[in-house]
């Protein structure tokens, strides 16, 4: 089987609601199944990777001025990184590597960062920071062919307006927007979303079809996944699932 | 008008007191809404006022400062074990002030919760701010740490009183150089220990400058990002200490701090660094040297920080861990000790935890050594069990038990070395279902 080979973005800026905990899931999902999963980190000042030969893409989430800080540097990276989106890599992006894929980051003061212009999509921030999205979040996706209920943890600022094919409808929590119907966005290889938690701790069946996703890439034989022992975090979901969504 | 406040909320706690209610946060809650949030400045304070801030350290800090005039036989208020919001310390002024809200004493300690500083001190005049550290910790509740870091900051401005800083946490250090008019910031800061890094080991805030936004470089790291940092491009880090610790040995422990030499009874790195921050303040005080050495040598603390308890013949550490720094401290002082253990984590999501629990995947599991089994509980007991399974951990040992009781009983099921990790809320429920436990089943065997 070949080896999973996943390109970690500012891991070392991007992670301040324990999204690194993402590629601990991914790790440990393919481990157990005996696949091989190379994790390659990049930041500012890496050299400049063939995004390409990547199957998977992550990027984090990070407090604004760490976003401001990297996104002159992610810029830089664009052409690579279309490039690879085009060729099937799978992007996985959370709360700011989500807002930084899109057109725009329109800042409280009014400023906009450049985003890599990706996908249609933009975000503004409040005038107010008060005004922040933030609590338990679920959302029902379609993603995997079935309807799979995720839970993670929102607390953004950024409103994401624009966006026509969302992650999730949202049964509990904000979304994109405040008290909005969908969550993220998503194509066939793209999961953008604000789900922190880490949004892949207790949401099994996402890191499978992102895994599954990324060992058929270029494959002509497809390969099924063996099920794992999810039991943990199945319950561990249903808990969550029975104090929100349950009047 | 005032008057008529005062006395209404001396009535509300002296009702608590008779409903042997503690009257902690209900009074100032009530006053604070009645005088639209002015209900601080209804208290007429003529003395020195020390306040302590910063994310860890604050209760152990606050109770050393206190110990320092207690013991120079001045009379002083403190406000003991958290009540560090505004209406807390509003409702202690209550019990303590006079009719006409005049607070009787020679000096106020308080510890002050970092988002509350702007508010409690634009209404009271502070003498000397202390500020610690800066860690991440209840995100959902502070919002961005630099939010937070910016409000005290506003603060500094107008602030004219003295400044104690951490010197060696860049979060914290900025607040001085950020206030070049206030010529009475004072600086501590600690010389590598043992286990100091080159490289940092724990997640961390604050890499980049706060002034140039150039990447801050690292003589050392003690722990998390608190160690020696400069920043090459703007000079910011390059400060004269006001106070150093040195000759750190943890093993003994002691330390030295301006020529004297400390026996504390805690052998941490972080307790080096609270313990610098109170000399420092006995020495802006000019404290009887003996009165300091004493404080600092026989602090230690109980109340679920590294406290001690015995089941049924097994030795039981509990320690409060709010965010992934206080968990790895823990798991450090697991890890340095020999033979197998077993762990206890206790993890809730209630308000003053801060609903988001994302930070136990900021602590590093994948050190554990010879840890033979992990207990759960809590109200988020799956989520910390799934994050010590995804660490690597053989999850056939780990036994998930929600309910606090069932998890002291299962924890005291085997012989044994136990830790016990407890968050914010959970840490007095943990004693109490231990001491339940050694009440039914005896705590020495």
């Amino acid at each position: 089987m070949k080896t999973i080979k996943i390109l970690h973005m500012y891991a070392d800026m991007l992670d301040l609601y324990g999204d690194s905990g993402n590629m601990e899931v991914m790790s440990f999902r393919c481990k157990k199944r005996g696949i091989d999963c190379q994790i390659d980190k990049y930041s500012i000042d890496s050299e400049m990777p063939d995004f390409s030969s990547y199957d998977l893409i992550y990027i984090g989430g990070g407090a604004d001025l760490e976003q401001q800080h990297i996104s002159a540097d992610l810029l830089k990276c664009r052409d690579g990184i279309v490039k690879a989106y085009k060729n099937g890599t799978f992007l996985f992006l959370i709360c700011g590597g989500y807002q930084l894929m899109g057109k725009y980051y329109r800042d409280a003061d009014g400023n906009d960062i450049k985003g890599l212009g990706l996908f249609d999509y933009f975000t503004v921030a409040p005038n107010s920071r008060r005004k922040r999205c933030i609590g338990n979040i679920v959302i029902e996706t379609n993603i995997t062919g079935k309807p799979v209920k995720v839970v993670g943890f929102e607390n953004h600022g950024g409103q994401t307006q624009g966006v026509k094919t969302p992650f999730g409808k949202v049964l509990y929590g904000n979304g994109n927007c405040s008290k909005s119907e969908a969550e993220g966005y998503c194509e066939k290889n793209v999961i953008a979303t604000y789900l922190h938690g880490p949004c892949l701790s207790k949401n099994p069946e996402i890191s499978d079809y992102m895994i599954e996703y990324c060992i058929n890439r270029g494959e002509s034989e497809y390969i099924a996944l063996e099920a794992l022992d999810d039991t943990l975090e199945k319950e561990c979901r249903q808990v969550m699932l029975d104090r929100l969504l349950k009047k | 008008m005032k008057r008529l406040l005062i006395l209404i909320g001396k009535i509300i706690v002296k009702l608590l007191q008779l409903m042997h209610r503690n009257a902690g946060n209900l009074p100032g809650i009530i006053l604070w809404h009645l005088s639209r949030q002015k209900a601080v400045s209804m208290f007429k304070v003529d003395c020195p006022i020390i306040a302590v801030t910063g994310t860890n350290g604050k209760t152990s800090v606050t109770n050393c400062i206190a110990q320092l005039f207690e013991r120079s036989g001045k009379k002083i208020i403190i406000n003991h074990e958290g009540n560090n919001l505004d209406t807390g310390i509003c409702s202690m002024l209550l019990k303590y002030c006079d009719m006409s809200g005049k607070v009787k004493a020679d000096m106020l300690i308080l510890e002050t919760d970092e988002s509350h500083v702007p508010v409690v001190y634009s209404q009271l005049k502070l003498d000397t701010l202390v500020v610690l550290n800066f860690f991440r910790d209840q995100l959902d509740r502070n919002g961005e740490m630099e939010t937070l870091i910016q409000k005290i900051n506003g603060f500094c401005k107008t602030f004219e009183g003295n400044l104690i800083l951490n010197g060696d946490d860049p979060n914290t250090a900025r607040l001085g150089r950020a206030n070049p008019n206030n010529k009475n910031v004072k600086y501590f800061h600690a010389e590598p220990y043992a286990f100091a890094t080159k490289k940092i080991f724990e997640a961390s805030e604050g890499r980049f400058c706060p002034f140039c936004g150039e990447a801050l470089e690292y003589d050392y790291y003690q722990y998390s990002h608190i160690g020696k940092f400069i920043c090459k491009k703007c000079g910011f880090g390059d400060y004269e200490p006001y106070i150093t610790a040195k000759d750190i040995d943890l093993e003994k422990p002691v330390f030295t701090a301006d020529g004297h030499t400390y026996s504390p009874k805690l052998n941490s790195i972080y307790n080096v660094y609270n313990m610098t921050a109170v000399a420092a303040a006995a020495k802006l005080y000019s404290i009887d040297q003996k009165i300091t050495d004493g404080v600092i040598n026989s602090y230690t603390v109980k109340n679920g920080r590294m406290e001690n308890f015995m089941l049924s013949g097994n030795k039981a550490t509990l320690n409060l861990a709010k965010n992934p720094v206080g968990a790895n401290m823990t798991l450090r002082v697991m890890n340095e000790m020999q033979g197998e253990k077993e762990l206890l984590f206790v993890l809730n999501d209630n308000i003053a935890d801060g609903l988001d629990v994302s930070w136990i995947y900021d602590i590093n599991f994948s050190i554990f050594e010879r840890v033979t089994r992990v207990v759960t509980s809590g109200t988020r007991a799956y989520d910390i069990a799934v994050r010590i399974k995804t660490a690597g951990y053989d999850p056939a040992k780990i036994v998930v038990r929600p309910d606090l009781d069932k998890a002291v009983e299962e924890l005291a099921s085997t012989q044994g070395r136990k830790f016990i990790i407890a968050n914010y809320t959970a840490v007095q429920p943990t004693r109490s279902a231990l001491k339940r436990y050694i009440a039914k089943h005896g705590g020495n065997k």
